[in-house]
């Protein structure tokens, strides 16, 4: 479908116009090409000389070519160039090799920040609604994949793609944000600054979403294709059973790409998605080293064997809390308690408890939200 | 002829003395009130009217004219009717001057009925206390409604109480001896006995430690509290108990609860309000309910629950101009009421007991029940509690389901009674540092006050470095977290604040740390 050609200025213009209409499929606009010429052409043509190629119908031609003129291409190029970003085309040389192969490439992609298309990529997705346990498998396995050198790749939506994603910064790595807006937006707003972070950090936001093209509900499926398709895995570390994650990994084992899951309780909601991922198939994900054991020879040389200092960030040494704060840890084990459960337990008094349970969150090892408190990082004794 | 009644009204809950002057001249048989009355005196008219017929009297068909004065003050309320017949009988010469003579240093108060039966009248005690503090000329006797006498001797007056018109005017005349009229013994006689708080206890509240701790510490310094948790974790059954474990009230503030209840006619059988109220009203309750208004100025829940406690449960579910309104008053203790002629204070000295679901929904954060809330709606739900009223807000705690199996095993809760022992020694240390000043508990210091009695350990520093980079506290909540940590230190009897009671308070610092757990 794509053959090697240099595209002229004013059809590269054209092009990033055209994919204003964001229904316009890959497969639609290569027909369309070959009737009529260019996408320049197609620009000038009526609605109804559109739709008489049969292609799409008139109320979809009409719509293109009215999406298309709401765009200005060159300020499109002027914004995107102002953030230090970049447009690729799909005929373009740098164009991920990946995409490609997709039965819907985006016809465009808008890069902001430094995207290295040889970089090993895994997609980590799931969730928005993060449980304790999740969070600590995101933060653990992303922490592992960015220190073998891997790029995570995620969709920068709350719960578990913001989780992974600040793992990765938090060691300084690269990570790629696929995202439901344009690059000029930042949704969840919340994620305004894991964005800067990570773009600071030499990774890269990227969307085929015209420049300021707000959320839409419609955007974030289709987005998933390209998580799936720039990454060699994806990993689901929570997710429901009908969820964006479950999305992410059927479009991936269609793309012939193997998924990994984490393992979780069968009573939680959250790892109903990804049990039933396992009970189909996919492979159960312990640690990051099962999806680095995964990669193919060739690519092996690649991986970075993890440097010191990342490691130490990573661990937390036990062997100096007390006595009271390890029978702490050895109760909420891989659960969530609130300060009467330890008061109870523990047989100790509220402000006791507050000063325990502060020390071990000050310390980095208990995370507390909504008044429960659980261990903030993955970790064995 | 013009006669001159002594009466009283109320403007707030103040009362002031009035008098009725009633002019009967010749001319069509008219009968009107003139001085701001409302449509609550002007219906004295007809009960007035059949009253004075169904004695004996006789109403004299001629052109009456009652004016209240000062005429500038809006009058409202039944109460005029007495002083209204007496002016009637004394202007038209059916009382001799024996009787003029008594009744020009004498007040009346009371509703009449249409047989001539003398009434009880709401806001007794403040209009007796107006009297007793001088507000008016010289006053010897206070005629009112048997029904009214607890009221008087709150007041530490002697009323006389006649039981119809015909029997004051029997006095009047010196035809009734005065002992008829002074019967006080039958209606104080359980003045002494002191309800129980209707037998509640907070030992009766298994588990919950931490809601326990900071209610004690929310009574100890007067500080409002929001409890958040799923329905089912005990947030009205704690709140309920509250009041089991505030200090008893002073004379004082048990005096001005009583004039609140008085105006709003709600003191019922309750003979002296020696208790604080607990006021619970709706979600759905209005604006003028919640705050008082009204275009005759009434009284609001926040008032009703002055020197007490206002517990809105569905904290969230309250419309957001009700949440607006609540500002105000938890601002300056009070609720100005303007309107055209006038402006009306009412006190509203409370401590706020809010309570609220995580989410719309209820479940969120909990583990067995998936809550069904989008994010945005969550948002919408938490930020109504927002801003200014959560400034008001010392502590804010998260309680969780009790599991049943540890349910089980819980042991009894702590008596109220132990509690509130803690809590009077750390108010009792409270009063003697602000001997001086108006501040009445730590939640209320000035920043003077906190700058002398709040002074921060030498090892605050890295505690409150950690807790704003950790757990996301704000420097802004600084002020609070100390106030209460003073509560804390009060109720341990320490003399300073240390670093174990500031950490203790960020378990109470719940809506500092939003957004930092995600
Ligand atoms: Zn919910």
């Amino acid at each position: 479908m794509t053959t090697k050609m240099e595209l002229s200025q004013q059809e590269r213009l054209a092009r990033i116009q055209l994919n204003a209409f964001t229904y316009l499929r890959a497969d639609w606009f290569y027909k369309l090409i070959e009737v009529f010429g260019s996408a320049e052409n197609i620009l000038k043509q009526t609605p109804m000389a559109l739709a008489e190629s049969k292609i799409i119908s008139l109320d979809s031609a009409k719509n293109l070519l009215k999406e298309a003129k709401t765009l200005n291409p060159d300020e499109e190029i002027a914004k995107t160039e102002k953030v230090n970003g970049k447009i690729l085309l799909l005929e373009d040389e740098d164009y991920p090799e990946s995409l490609k192969t997709l039965k819907e490439p985006p016809l465009v992609l808008y890069i902001r920040g430094n995207f290295n298309p040889q970089a090993i990529k895994v997609a980590v997705v799931g969730t928005r609604k993060i449980t304790p346990y999740g969070k600590r498998c995101a933060d653990k396995i992303s922490a592992d994949l960015s220190c073998a050198g891997i790029v995570v790749v995620s969709g920068l939506a709350r719960g578990i793609d913001s989780t992974a994603q600040k793992a990765a910064v938090a060691l300084n790595k690269p990570t790629y944000s696929v995202v439901g807006t344009g690059i000029g937006r930042c949704y969840p707003a919340e994620n305004r600054k894991l964005a800067t972070e990570i773009l600071d950090n030499g990774g890269a936001i990227i969307s085929e979403l015209p420049f300021d093209k707000p959320p839409l509900p419609f955007h974030f499926p289709r987005r998933n294709r390209i998580i799936a398709g720039l990454s060699m895995f994806t990993a689901v570390i929570e997710g429901e059973e009908k969820s964006g994650a479950l999305i992410t990994a059927k479009l991936a084992l269609e793309q012939g790409k193997d998924v990994f899951a984490v393992p979780g309780p069968i009573d939680s909601l959250q790892s109903g998605g990804t049990n039933m991922l396992i009970r189909d198939g996919a492979t159960p994900l312990f640690s990051g080293q099962d999806i680095i054991d995964a990669i193919p020879m060739e690519f092996q040389k690649n991986i970075v064997v993890e440097d010191s200092k990342s490691k130490e960030e990573k661990s937390i040494n036990i062997a100096n809390l007390s006595d009271i704060e390890k029978q702490t840890l050895e109760l909420i084990a891989s659960s969530e308690l609130s300060l009467d459960d330890i008061v109870n337990k523990l047989n100790i008094n509220v402000s006791e408890a507050s000063t325990l349970l502060f020390n071990l969150e000050v310390k980095g090892i208990l995370a507390s939200k909504d008044g429960l408190y659980s261990k903030n990082k993955f970790f064995s004794y | 002829m013009i006669s001159k009644i002594h009466c009283t009204a109320i403007k707030g809950i103040d009362g002031f003395l009035v008098s009725v002057e009633t002019d009967v001249s010749a001319g069509l048989p008219t009968f009107s009130i003139v001085g701001l009355p409302d449509t609550e005196v002007k219906e004295s008219k007809d009960r007035v009217a059949s009253a004075i017929r169904n004695s004996g009297f006789s109403f004299p068909l001629k052109k009456i004219t009652v004016n209240l004065s000062p005429a500038k003050i809006k009058k409202s309320g039944s109460h005029y009717d007495l002083a209204i017949a007496i002016g009637i009988l004394s202007a038209t010469n059916q009382l001799s001057e024996n009787a003029k003579e008594k009744i020009s240093t004498s007040v009346f108060v009371a509703e009449l009925g249409l047989d001539g039966h003398i009434k009880p009248a709401s806001g007794i005690l403040p209009m007796l206390m107006a009297i007793k503090e001088g507000k008016g000329k010289q006053i010897n006797s206070v005629f009112l409604s048997y029904d009214n006498l607890n009221e008087a001797i709150i007041s530490k007056t002697q009323p006389f109480c006649p039981i119809s018109l015909k029997d004051l005017v029997y006095f009047l005349e010196g035809n009734l001896t005065a002992d008829k009229l002074l019967n006080t013994t039958a209606a104080i006689s359980n003045e002494e006995e002191k309800l129980e708080v209707h037998g509640l206890d907070f030992s009766e509240v298994k588990g919950q430690s931490l809601a326990k701790r900071a209610l004690e510490i929310a009574a100890a310094g007067s500080h409002n509290i929001l409890l958040s948790g799923p329905p089912g974790t005990g947030k009205s059954m704690l709140a309920k108990r509250f009041n089991t474990i505030l200090p008893p009230l002073t004379h004082d503030e048990a005096l001005e609860i009583t004039r609140v209840y008085s105006v709003c006619n709600l003191l019922g059988k309750t003979k002296f309000m020696d208790e604080r109220p607990f006021r619970d009203p709706h979600h759905t309750i209005s604006d003028i309910a919640l705050v008082g208004g009204g275009s005759n100025p009434r009284p609001g829940e926040v008032t009703l629950a002055h020197n007490g406690v206002l517990f809105l449960d569905e904290f969230a579910e309250f419309s957001r101009a009700s949440l607006e309104v609540l500002r105000q008053p938890m601002e300056s203790f009070n609720v100005t009421i303007s309107r055209a002629k006038e402006s009306v204070n009412f006190p509203s000295k409370f401590t706020l007991i809010a309570a609220m679901n995580p989410c719309p929904c209820g479940h969120n954060g909990q583990a067995e029940r998936m809550c069904r809330c989008t994010p945005a709606q969550i948002n919408r739900y938490k930020g109504k509690i927002s801003g200014p009223l959560l400034d008001r807000i010392d502590l804010a705690i998260n309680l969780n389901p009790v599991k049943y199996g540890d349910w089980k095993k819980l042991s009894e809760g702590e008596s109220s009674t132990n509690i509130k022992e803690r809590v009077v020694k750390a108010r009792d240390i409270q009063v003697e540092r602000f001997k001086n000043s108006k501040t009445t508990a730590n939640a209320f210091m000035t920043n003077k006050e906190m700058k002398q009695f709040c002074k921060l350990p030498d090892d605050a520093g890295s505690v409150l470095e950690n807790a704003m980079r950790k757990l996301g506290l704000s420097a802004r909540s600084l002020d609070k977290i100390l106030k209460t940590a003073r509560t804390i230190a009060d109720l341990e009897g320490e003399p300073d604040i240390k670093s174990s009671h500031i950490i203790e308070v960020f378990q109470y610092r719940t809506m500092d740390r939003k957004g930092v757990a995600e």
